[in-house]
């Protein structure tokens, strides 16, 4: 009995030698390759910094003006499209060449004011103004015209409270709603934050694929799979550790990116706790893993898995929420986020590292990415098992 | 140069690419699936925001008002709660990204005449979400405001509705979206998808092309031989390069038929730009492979270089003119920025090469750069 017990000690050491030995190779492998590494280092660090640095808001949009007026009315409005959304690009003469500025991006948007704009203020009718956005971008195009009509519409409003004789304090005797904005997690809507982390699970989820995917094929290419086959380890020795390696190396990347870009440059507030954070990535890591290690079985050679990364990975970051929140999806694709993990550790990563979300929460996330992990990770080390049968 | 060699070398290629058929299917299905992928599942319009009311006054003013909410396309109304502390979980969870709360004696302080103050609360995750959910939001109060003020005056003053109505708003304000009418953001992006996929696909094709040969040793045979450096670059890419043009007119015919786009510009001088633009992405591929040693980082490298910037720096989601000093000196860097704005132009603006001579120029500077340093870069005689 003693014996059977000191044996399956000795069997369960020597299996964890092995993984270690294993890994440890793996590890060596990615230091003799520099540019690799470098890459690697540069994903985590520079990539993340410059991502940061992209700004999705209305920042100086060039307004052309054609007054036809010039007026005090018509220069008061005009001098109200300021920095930072909007900044004057000066006066045009005809409509014509406010098509042309449009044309060549030089404006956003063409202020078109009336001949009579003051004079019909003053007799009480409804003076029109008409604004031309260029839409081609329209996420921008569409801010552009929402802050310009809140900008004629605040005119407006002035000039009605004017004409009726109304000052500041009268004000207070009126019906009227006041907007009290409050901005969750992110008040003052800093593009930087949302920007870093989503780049930074981009790049997990670039790395966690392609890494072990190249890792398992490189030996298929070289030929060294053959040296595996004979040794004395079992599949699942050769396919861990190289999961295992990689996951370490995202692991101590995503590290970095936390406390040398995200903290430091950008002041991410990290709410949540770092540790679950951590814990969710490995989940995570091991799920891609797996559908690298699926992407590893089907193709022969690098070019394939290069071709097939795509494929699989695009689709994933671009229709996972990085980009856009899951609402915002066309109803059909809503059903298929399901099927992404990145899905539900975008979900996690946001709730935890921004709005500072508790597990008592995410519940079901972690749920649906612990479900999925085991799926894919399983399918993965089932397909690539069968490969040594 | 030696057209026979050239032709050898290229003939080689294609039988190596044809021979690995998944390889051959994904060249022309990868393309493809993205373009469909990105049509489809990329929407930059802000609608549908899930949101829930707290209306502690349930008076028929507030609920005209929280209607206006729930009837717009914009909003999606995912129900009421009873106090503010139940909104605390809806928005971590995402379950909804906007809540409204409406004070008590709502109804009570409008009609005596007093201001009121509406608290609405907006999830920050999404930061150009968030511009666009407040510009909703405000609009809507300001509509509201302005009736608000209309029935005042008409009190006041003892004037009709209507003519209340013209001295509340006394600046008319007409808005036209030009180039793309309804905003539908799908015009714009099916034409800027075209610039992504190809700034992505043909790099991925050609980056491991000579890579792989050096590491399986097989670059030897070239070496050993008679072909020229020039020569074999070039027949080792043209197979490359011809597969990227088919790709061109697969996803012209996509972003025009399937995604009904309007193509309003020169299709020919389109067409060379597009084949300019994919001789420099092959290029940068080209690159790549020549600089690593091994595949993987080809692949790593070939990633940085096409993908990021591709998505930040192209104009694709953040037009050039209103990014700041910095990113707009790495947009100019990378050849994405050129294209998006002949794609852009000769879709929905039909200008043509009387305006985007200039891009168009620069597209071919970089290809030119990138094919004469990717020549010094290889050398038949490598160092030992």
């Amino acid at each position: 009995m003693k014996k059977k017990f000191a044996g399956t000690g000795r069997r369960l050491s020597l299996w964890w030698s092995r993984l270690a030995a294993m890994s440890i190779k793996e590890l060596l492998q990615l230091r003799r390759d520099p540019l690799l590494l470098a890459a690697i280092i540069y994903l985590f660090t520079v990539d993340i910094f410059m991502a940061g640095g992209v700004k999705m808001q209305l920042n100086n949009a060039m307004v052309a003006v054609h007054d036809a007026d010039h007026s005090m009315a018509s220069r008061e409005l005009i001098y109200r499209f300021r920095p930072p959304y909007f900044k004057l690009r000066g006066e045009i003469l005809d409509a014509h060449e406010g098509i042309r500025l449009l044309d060549s991006g030089e404006a956003m948007l063409v202020l078109d004011i009336p001949s009579q704009f003051q004079r019909d203020l003053i007799q009480g009718k409804t003076a029109d103004v008409q604004v031309q956005v260029d839409t081609s971008n329209s996420v921008l195009g569409f801010l552009a015209s929402s802050y310009a009509g809140q900008i004629i519409g605040q005119y407006s409003f002035d000039r009605a409270i004017e004409r009726m004789g109304l000052t500041k304090e009268s004000m207070g005797k009126m019906p009227m709603l006041v907007d009290q904005h409050r901005v969750w997690y992110n008040p003052n809507q800093t593009d930087s934050w949302f920007m870093s982390i989503s780049e930074m699970l981009t790049v997990i989820t670039i790395l966690s694929i392609m890494l072990p995917a190249a890792a398992a094929v490189r030996e298929k290419e070289r030929g060294t799979i053959e040296q595996l086959l004979v040794s004395p380890l079992t599949p699942m020795q050769i396919l861990l550790p190289k999961v295992i390696s990689m996951t370490m190396v995202i692991l101590i990347g995503t590290a970095v990116s936390i406390l040398l870009i995200l903290e430091p440059v950008f002041h991410v507030p990290i709410k949540g706790s770092l540790s679950l954070f951590f814990m969710v990535t490995v989940l995570y890591t091991f799920t891609t893993a797996g559908l690298g290690l699926f992407i590893a079985t089907v193709s022969r050679n690098l070019a394939q898995v290069a071709m097939l990364t795509i494929l699989i990975m695009m689709p994933m970051i671009f229709l996972s929420g990085a980009w856009t929140p899951p609402e915002a999806m066309p109803a059909g694709l809503r059903q298929a986020m399901c099927l992404s993990p990145l899905y539900y550790y975008i979900e996690m990563s946001y709730g935890i590292l921004l709005k500072g979300t508790r597990l008592n929460i995410l519940w079901d996330s972690l749920l649906g990415l612990t479900s999925l992990g085991i799926l894919v990770f399983g399918f993965g080390v089932w397909r690539f098992r069968r490969q040594f049968e | 140069m030696n057209m026979t060699r050239i032709r050898v070398v290229a003939s080689k290629e294609c039988r190596e690419i044809l021979r690995d058929r998944l390889f051959f299917t994904l060249a022309f299905v990868v393309p493809a699936s993205l373009m469909l992928l990105f049509g489809y599942g990329i929407s930059l319009d802000v609608e549908n925001i899930p949101f829930a009311a707290l209306d502690y006054d349930n008076s028929s003013m507030s609920r005209d008002y929280l209607h206006r909410f729930i009837d717009s396309r914009y909003f999606d109304y995912k129900g009421s709660v009873r106090t503010e502390r139940d909104l605390d979980p809806m928005l971590a969870h995402s379950d909804i990204r906007f809540a409204i709360i409406i004070p008590p004696k709502f109804q009570e302080n409008l009609m005596a005449g007093r201001p009121v103050a509406v608290q609405s609360i907006i999830d920050g995750t999404f930061p150009f979400r968030t511009s666009t959910s407040k510009g909703y939001v405000i609009a809507i109060n300001a509509e509201f405001n302005g009736e608000l003020l209309a029935g005042y005056i008409s009190r006041h003053l003892g004037i009709s509705q209507k003519q209340a109505a013209v001295m509340a708003q006394p600046v008319g304000f007409q808005l036209r979206y030009l180039y793309n009418q309804e905003i539908k953001s799908i015009w714009s992006i099916a034409s800027a998808m075209m610039m992504l996929v190809l700034m992505i696909c043909p790099p991925f094709l050609t980056a491991l092309g000579v890579v792989r040969e050096k590491e399986n040793g097989s670059i030897y045979n070239i070496y050993a031989s008679t072909v020229t450096r020039g020569e074999f670059l070039m027949g080792k890419l043209a197979p490359y390069v011809g597969i990227s043009v088919i790709n061109i007119l697969i996803l012209w015919f996509m972003a025009t038929f399937v995604f009904g786009a309007p193509f309003k510009g020169d299709p020919f001088f389109f067409f060379i730009v597009s084949v300019i633009y994919i001789t420099c992405t092959t290029g940068i591929g080209l690159l790549v492979s020549l600089i690593v040693y091994t595949q993987v980082a080809a692949m790593m490298l070939t990633t940085i270089v096409t993908l990021v910037p591709s998505v930040l720096y192209s104009g694709l989601l953040v037009p050039i003119a209103s990014m700041d000093a910095e990113s707009k000196f790495e947009a100019h860097l990378f050849p994405a920025m050129y294209y998006t704005e002949i794609a852009l132009g000769s879709f929905l603006k039909g200008i043509g090469l009387e305006q985007l001579w200039g891009n168009a120029l620069v597209l071919a500077l970089y290809a030119g750069c990138l094919w004469t340093l990717s020549y010094f870069l290889f050398n038949k005689r490598p160092k030992s």
